[in-house]
């Protein structure tokens, strides 16, 4: 009985309790309600692409995104429009932008911040930040720097010229996959870099050319400010030993074209005599792409003079990063990270005069490399 | 009232009635009769002739009986050809005989009566499952009489513990239940459980099949069915077989299996008649199924009203660009067009198959293309309820697809009001609901809810049979061993 009695009172009591759940969701849901930022989908412009400039005191941005008139039910694309906003920060230029649009805007599917050339020299943290802090921002968005000119320049030009911007920087965007394994220039990565001081800050560079957006090396950040830009080259032995190379076209003298296909690099670092040593270890694999001469390439012997002479023009390539850093005393290879982690003990001797000791680094480079045979096999012409 | 056995009585009891049929039958020189008592066009005439009229008026010891008692013990002991007899002195007894089909003579001096089980009248022939039908494996269904359909069962379990125990329910109406098990595998409180449920229905017709679910259901205000229906009597004999029991209501062509559990609603034959790679990735379609009916709606409307920034870039711009016209919210777009996809499949159902057609073709086509046209409602919603109603119904259980089809009402009205927060708390009631079900001893999402290995063989996959080694442990706890030993490392 007195177990009968004892059911009773908890199932009473789970009763109860299923009510006031009830009445809990009942009182959650008609509050949420009221302010849950409820927008319809068709009420929102969703900015595709946003310039951040500056100039004369004050930011400019420029959102684009699709035209609400010429919405392509089936494609989804159309017509894009532009709109822009001032302010003495991102942030109120943010605001203005939203004030003088018609429709909310909308940043959470924007795929790509193109920095004006004047305001990554303002700093690239303040273009940013406002950024970092959106709840709705999309982490993976892509960001660029347009080389020399002002973003809206560069996006009004573009869409003068009648290019679809945001459909441009997408096919950017797959060029970059198909050369590097990852794109490094994320939102989220930027943000993370930006934290370390130690590091120069490179973020890839857009051209426009021939009615198409090129990138064509990385924009070099010190101490958060655009200093320079790297020319291709040197961009591509950042990307060596960045160990980032998904392809790589090398173009020898004597009409052999060939394509890295595989690439690994190792950085090991030494100290001794408070002098840094970095060794680097290349290996990669090439295949023929194009053979322009008469000649036997597959026999051994020629074989080892193609491997020496790729040996040398990728060598080359990846001295330009490092003697660019040498020269200019800025970590654009990231080494301050590799002597953390690799002499954790001794880095604090060098964190504080680091900008200067990076100009004292020596390098010593050995690389290795195979050429794979073409898959139809031919001997010159 | 009256409650002996007596003709005049009788007579009077049915003067209104023109189809009880209570006759003298004079059959001896000692002037003795007796009355034919049974219902005209439930018996089998030819027989009874044959097998008793004929006994009755030409055996030369009945003709020379003295006593109304005589008479009866020759009857009974083979005076009539006839093995289904029994004497009857109970007044009720002999009311519901005869009323079911059974034909008595009564004899008023001795107030009593023998009655014979001549039964006969007009049933469907065993046909094809309409709604279970599969292309490998037995093509009987159940028919509306329970006696035909114990028989079906009977022939596929062929063990002396197959139990058919048969209640009348019905103050009215006297419905035959049969409660079938098997008695060494069957969980006898589960079994006494039944029993009393049945033994409790106070009711005076037991008119439709929901009438008799919603006594047996535990959580009577769940919109999930907790009992299994089946036209098929190899799945009963199957799930039999598994220590469950069966229900056969006299009047309902198919059976119904208790305790019920959700994964055995979203299984088919199918799925047994196949290849076990075959039927787990139909089964798995299944499951894909109800999440798309239960969920895409509402999670449209949360996406489209609330959280925008959840779609990838693309669909965001071509839902919107869809959208760009159309005057109303998602939220009334989808919950209109729900709606609108019901009334059509009500209408469906209630007109003729050849006018329904056309209806299914003009109100689905037609209107739903001027609709799109007239910028009324984005072609997104279309493909989105389009998809959610066709994904319901590939639920083999009609039963679970109505359940989950009124369940996707709520979540899409929830969704509405809060967004994927909403949707959230829905899908957490949702599954607190689900959880907190119990049929009969047994969670109603076991094994899901199961941390058992070995129970979850046949729910979202369908293993090889040779790991059914085991019966459902929530269920059986006495003779749990279906193959070999039963170890299932061997398996």
């Amino acid at each position: 009985m007195k177990n009968k009695d004892r059911l009773r009172k908890y199932e009473r009591i789970c009763t109860n309790m299923k009510k006031l759940v009830l009445i809990l969701f009942a009182f959650l849901l008609s509050g949420c309600s009221h302010d849950m930022n409820r927008r319809e989908i068709d009420e929102i412009n969703f900015v595709h692409v946003m310039g951040i400039d500056y100039s004369n005191g004050e930011y400019t941005l420029t959102a684009i995104y699709s035209s609400s008139q010429g919405a392509d039910p089936e494609g989804g694309g159309g017509d894009e429009e532009s709109s822009q906003g001032r302010g003495a920060s991102p942030f109120e230029a943010f605001q203005d932008l939203r004030l003088k649009n018609k429709k909310s805007l909308s940043i959470a599917n924007t795929g790509c911040f193109i920095i004006g050339d004047s305001a990554a020299k303002k700093g690239i943290d303040t273009c940013v930040d406002f950024l970092s802090r959106d709840e709705t921002v999309k982490m993976e968005a892509l960001l660029f720097i347009c080389k020399d000119v002002k973003a809206s320049d560069f996006i009004n030009d573009s869409m003068d010229r009648g290019q679809v911007v945001h459909e441009d920087l997408e096919a950017v965007e797959q060029k970059q996959k198909e050369l590097v394994t990852r794109n490094d220039n994320t939102l989220v990565n930027i943000l993370n870099d930006i934290e370390n001081e130690m590091t120069s800050l490179l973020i890839p560079y857009l051209i426009a050319e021939e009615n198409a957006f090129l990138l064509k090396g990385y924009a070099v950040f010190d101490k958060l400010i655009l200093v320079d830009y790297l020319d291709m080259n040197t961009s591509s032995g950042v990307n060596f030993l960045k160990n980032i190379i998904r392809a790589y076209p090398i173009y020898l003298d004597d009409g052999i074209g060939l394509s890295v296909t595989y690439s690994k690099s190792k950085l090991r670092s030494n100290i001794e005599n408070n002098q840094i040593e970095v060794e680097i270890h290349l290996d990669f694999e090439t295949m023929v792409k194009e053979i322009n001469s008469s000649e036997n390439i597959f026999d051994f012997k020629t074989l080892e003079e193609l491997t020496e002479k790729q040996n040398d023009y990728i060598l080359d390539i990846v001295r330009k990063a490092t003697n660019y850093s040498i020269e200019t005393g800025r970590d654009i290879l990231q080494l301050s990270r590799l002597i953390q982690n690799q002499h954790s003990k001794g880095w604090e001797k060098y964190e504080e005069d680091w900008n200067s000791r990076v100009s004292e680094v020596q390098y010593s480079f050995l690389v290795n490399s195979k050429v794979s045979k073409s898959f139809i096999l031919r001997s010159g012409r | 009232m009256e409650n002996r056995i007596n003709s005049t009585w009788l007579k009077e009891l049915f003067s209104k009635s023109g189809d009880v049929l209570v006759r003298p039958i004079k059959i001896n020189q000692n002037n003795i009769s007796v009355h034919l008592f049974c219902v005209d066009g439930l018996i089998n005439q030819a027989l009874f002739d044959e097998a008793v009229f004929r006994s009755l008026k030409f055996d030369p010891y009945l003709a020379h009986c003295s006593t109304e008692r005589q008479m009866m013990d020759y009857l009974q002991e083979g005076g009539a050809y006839h093995v289904f007899t029994i004497e009857e002195d109970d007044y009720e007894l002999l009311i519901k005989y005869v009323l079911s089909g059974m034909v008595a003579l009564i004899f008023d001096a001795e107030e009593k009566a023998i009655v014979y089980d001549i039964r006969m009248f007009e049933k469907r022939s065993i046909q094809e499952p309409t709604e279970e039908n599969v292309m490998k494996g037995s093509k009987e269904s159940f028919i509306e009489v329970m006696r035909m359909n114990t028989a079906l069962i009977r022939r596929r379990i062929r063990s002396e513990y197959l139990v058919v125990e048969t209640h009348s329910v019905g103050r009215l109406s006297k419905t035959d239940i049969a409660l079938i098990y098997i008695s060494n595998i069957a969980d006898a409180s589960i079994v006494n459980k039944i029993r009393e449920t049945i033994n409790k229905i106070d009711i005076d017709n037991l008119s439709t099949p929901a009438f008799i679910e919603e006594f047996l259901i535990e959580n009577k205000h769940s919109i999930f069915p907790q009992i299994m229906y089946t036209q098929r009597p190899d799945r009963v004999a199957a799930n039999l077989s598994d220590g469950r029991i069966a229900l056969v209501v006299d009047g309902i062509p198919f059976a119904y299996i208790l305790p019920c559990q959700l994964p055995m609603l979203m299984q088919s034959p199918d799925d047994y008649a196949n290849h076990f790679l075959i039927g787990s990735s139909l089964r798995i379609i299944r499951y894909l199924s109800m999440i798309v009916t239960l969920f895409l709606p509402a999670f449209y409307i949360a996406a489209t009203t609330f959280q925008s920034q959840m779609l990838p870039v693309q669909l965001a711009l071509s839902t919107q660009a869809a959208k760009q016209n159309v005057p109303f919210s998602s939220a009334f777009e989808v919950l209109g067009l729900l709606i609108a996809f019901e009334i059509l499949i009500e209408a469906g159902l209630r007109l003729p198959k050849a006018v329904g057609t056309a209806m299914s073709i003009l109100g689905g086509l037609v209107v739903g293309q001027s609709a799109v046209s007239a910028n009324l409602i984005s072609p997104a919603v279309v493909v989105i309820v389009a998809l959610a109603g066709i994904s319901g119904f590939i639920m083999p259980n009609q039963d679970l697809s109505s359940g989950v089809r009124l369940m996707r009402f709520f979540l899409a009205i929830l969704a509405s009001l809060a967004g994927f927060f909403g949707l959230v708390i829905g899908i957490i009631v949702l599954i607190t609901h689900l959880c907190s079900l119990n049929n009969y001893g047994t969670a109603y999402l076991s094994p899901f809810v199961d941390v058992e290995e070995r129970n979850i063989k046949d729910t979202l996959f369908r293993f090889p049979i040779k790991y059914f080694k085991t019966r459902p442990e929530d269920i059986v706890h006495l003779n749990r061993t279906k193959q070999g030993n039963g170890n299932e490392k061997q398996g």
